[in-house]
C-alpha cells in the first residue's frame, strides 16, 4: 500500500489560504478537506501497521542534508489520533461558522499533524508555531474577555518558548551541523557534554509549554476557560497531544540518557499530583477539566520516561494513556458547554468518559494504567505506583462529585454535536478491547531505542 | 561553539538581549511593553543563529567562481523562517491587544496567575 505522508499537511495548509476565496461554502470544504486527512491517516497509519516504518524525501534531497518525513509507529499513531479526532469534532462544531474558522482549525490540524510526522527539529519549531498562532487566534475567537485573556497569556508564554524551542535548535546546531533528528541521535555522543545539557533543558521548557506540564502550564485554565467548547477540546487532543509526542520524540532519540529520564520522571510525577489536586479545589467545571489534563500530561509524561529506557509496557502505557486522554477530555470539553447533562447521549458521554480517566476496566485508560504498573514494577518505582492509585482515587473523587452536579433535565444539543461527542467518547472503549496497539508498540521506531 | 575573540561582542549581545527580553516579560505589567520585550527576545535568538553561521573572514555564499571561505547559509535561511514567524505572532498579539483594550479600557493584564 502506497501513501503519500506530505499531502497530510500540503493539502489541508494550501486548502486552508484558499478559502477565502469561497466564503460560502468554506465550512463544506473544510469538512471534506479533513475528511481526507483523516482517510490518508487512516491509510498510513494501516501501512506502518503492516510494515513498519516508513518515510518520504521532500524536494528529491537525500537526508541528512534534505528534509524528510519520517513515519514509525508512535507517529503514525498520533497523527491518525490528530486527524480521526479533528474531523468527528469539525462534523459536530463546524457547521455555519465562517470562513476564518474553518481555515484556523484547518493550520492547527496541519500544524500538529507535521510536528508528529517530521523527521526535522527546524521543521518542527516551524510547526509549532503554526499550531501555536492558530491556536491563540481560535481562543481567542470567542471575542469575550475571559477568552482574549486566555489567549493573551498562552501567546505571552508560547512566544518565550517559541524563543527556548529555537535557542535550543541553534545550540545543537552549531556543534553538530545538522537539523535532522535522526541524524543529531547518531551523533549526538560528539557534542561537549555541557552544551548538550543546555540544549536539552531549553527543549524542554520550550516544547513543556505546549505540553501543559508543570510549572509552565499557567496558560492552560485560563485558555481552556476562555475557549468554547469545541475549541477546547481541538487543544486537549492536537496540540498538547503533539507536544508531549514531540517531547517523547526528544526522550526517546535525541537524549535517551539516565539523567534526562530521570529528570522528566520527576517533572511527570509533580505535574500529576499539582494537576489532580488542584482539579480537586476548582468549582468551575472548564477549569477542573483543564487542571484533570494537566495531571494526565504528568501521567504520560511518565509513560514517555520509562519507555525511554527501552521499556516495552511503557511505550504500550502511553499509547493507551494517549488515546484515553484525547478521546474522553475532548468529549468532557464538548460535553462542558451545558451545565447539565440532559439527554442519554449526554449522560452516556460523560459517564464514559470519567470511567476511562479513571481507568475502569475495559477502556483505554485502564489499560494504560495497567501498564504503567507493570513498567514501574520492572523498574522498582514504588512511589510511582502509590501515586498512580492516588491519582486515581483523586480523579474519581471529582469525577464523582462533578457527575452528581450535572445530572439532570433540561434542553438538548443538535444532533450532529450529539454524534460527535458520543463517538469520540466511544473511542476510547474501541481502543481498550482491540488488540491494534499491543502490535503497533512492538513495532520498531526510527532511532531505535 | 567556538568563543574567537572576533566573535564575543556578539556573543555579549545574545545574552544581553535576551536577559533584556526576558525581564522585560516578568517585570512588566503593561502588555505592550511585553509585547516589546518578546520581540527584543525574539532578536536575540535571531542574531545567535547568525552568530553561530559566521566563519571569520568568510564571504557571503553566493557562487562567483573565485570564493573559498564562505559564511554557513543554512542558519541565515532559518533566520528568515524565524523572523517572518515573530512578524506573523507580533501581528496577531496586538491586534488581539487592540480587542482586548476595546473591551476592558487598559493595556494593564488583570488576570494574573490564580489558580
Amino acid at each position: 500500500m502506497v501513501s503519500y505522508p506530505v499531502l497530510l499537511i500540503a493539502v489541508p495548509l494550501l486548502i486552508a489560504f484558499l478559502l477565502p476565496l469561497s466564503k460560502k461554502y468554506a465550512s463544506s470544504i473544510a469538512f471534506g478537506t479533513l475528511a481526507f486527512n483523516m482517510g490518508l491517516s487512516i491509510a498510513l497509519f494501516f501501512n506502518v501497521y503492516g510494515s513498519g516504518k516508513t518515510y518520504e524525501i521532500i524536494a528529491g534531497f537525500a537526508p541528512p542534508i534534505g528534509i524528510f518525513l519520517a513515519i514509525d509507529s508512535l507517529s503514525a499513531f498520533m497523527a491518525l489520533i490528530i486527524n480521526l479526532f479533528a474531523f468527528i469534532n469539525f462534523y459536530g462544531i463546524g457547521k455555519g461558522k465562517d470562513y476564518k474558522f474553518s481555515m484556523l482549525y484547518l493550520l492547527a490540524t496541519a500544524g500538529s499533524t507535521g510536528i508528529v510526522i517530521t523527521g526535522d527539529i527546524f521543521n518542527m519549531f516551524v510547526f509549532f508555531e503554526i499550531t501555536a498562532v492558530a491556536s491563540y487566534a481560535l481562543i481567542a475567537s470567542k471575542k469575550n474577555e475571559k477568552g482574549l485573556e486566555g489567549a493573551i497569556k498562552y501567546m505571552v508564554l508560547g512566544s518565550i518558548a517559541s524563543s527556548f524551542i529555537l535557542i535550543g535548535i541553534a545550540l545543537i546546531y552549531s556543534q553538530l551541523k545538522s537539523l535532522n533528528l535522526y541524524d543529531i541521535a547518531s551523533r549526538i555522543q560528539n557534542m561537549s557534554s555541557n552544551l548538550k545539557w543546555i540544549s536539552f533543558s531549553f527543549l524542554l521548557t520550550g516544547i513543556g509549554v505546549e505540553a501543559e506540564i508543570f510549572p509552565l502550564n499557567g496558560w492552560v485554565p485560563d485558555a481552556y476557560q476562555g475557549a468554547s467548547s469545541g475549541i477546547a477540546s481541538l487543544l486537549s487532543f492536537g496540540p498538547s497531544k503533539a507536544a508531549i509526542y514531540a517531547i517523547a520524540r526528544i526522550l526517546l532519540t535525541i537524549f535517551p540518557y539516565h539523567s534526562t529520564y530521570e529528570i522528566a520522571l520527576y517533572i511527570g510525577v509533580i505535574t500529576l499530583v499539582i494537576g489532580e489536586l488542584a482539579a480537586f479545589m476548582q468549582e468551575d467545571v472548564k477549569r477542573m477539566l483543564a487542571y484533570s489534563s494537566i495531571g494526565q500530561m504528568g501521567l504520560i509524561l511518565i509513560a514517555v520516561s520509562l519507555a525511554s529506557q527501552g521499556l516495552k509496557y511503557a511505550l504500550m502505557a502511553a499509547f493507551f494513556l494517549i488515546i484515553s486522554h484525547a478521546s474522553a477530555k475532548s468529549s468532557l470539553f464538548l460535553l462542558s458547554k451545558d451545565e447539565k447533562m440532559n439527554g442519554i447521549a449526554e449522560k452516556y458521554t460523560g459517564i464514559l468518559s470519567v470511567l476511562t480517566l479513571i481507568g475502569m476496566p475495559p477502556m483505554a485508560g485502564f489499560w494504560g494504567k495497567w501498564y504503567l504498573m507493570l513498567a514501574s514494577i520492572s523498574y522498582r518505582l514504588w512511589i510511582v505506583i502509590i501515586l498512580i492509585f492516588f491519582s486515581g482515587i483523586v480523579e474519581a473523587g471529582y469525577f464523582a462529585r462533578y457527575l452528581y452536579r450535572s445530572f439532570g433535565e433540561g434542553g438538548g444539543e443538535e444532533k450532529r454535536y450529539k454524534a460527535a461527542m458520543v463517538t469520540i467518547a466511544t473511542f476510547s472503549i474501541i481502543f481498550g478491547l482491540l488488540p491494534l496497539i499491543y502490535k503497533i508498540a512492538s513495532l520498531q521506531l526510527w532511532g531505535g531505542v | 561553539m567556538n568563543f574567537s575573540s572576533i566573535l564575543l561582542p556578539s556573543y555579549i549581545a545574545v545574552a544581553a538581549l535576551l536577559s533584556i527580553g526576558l525581564y522585560g516579560v516578568i517585570a512588566k505589567k503593561n502588555l505592550l511593553k511585553i509585547f516589546i520585550s518578546l520581540s527584543i527576545m525574539e532578536t536575540g535568538v535571531n542574531l545567535l543563529l547568525i552568530t553561530i553561521g559566521y566563519v571569520p573572514g568568510g564571504t557571503a555564499p553566493i557562487e562567483n567562481g573565485n570564493f573559498a571561505k564562505y559564511v554557513d547559509p543554512l542558519p541565515q535561511a532559518l533566520v528568515l523562517t524565524a523572523i517572518v514567524i515573530g512578524v506573523s505572532v507580533t501581528a496577531l498579539a496586538l491586534s488581539l491587544l487592540i480587542s482586548y483594550y476595546s473591551k476592558t479600557k487598559s493595556l494593564e493584564y488583570k488576570g494574573g496567575m490564580k489558580w
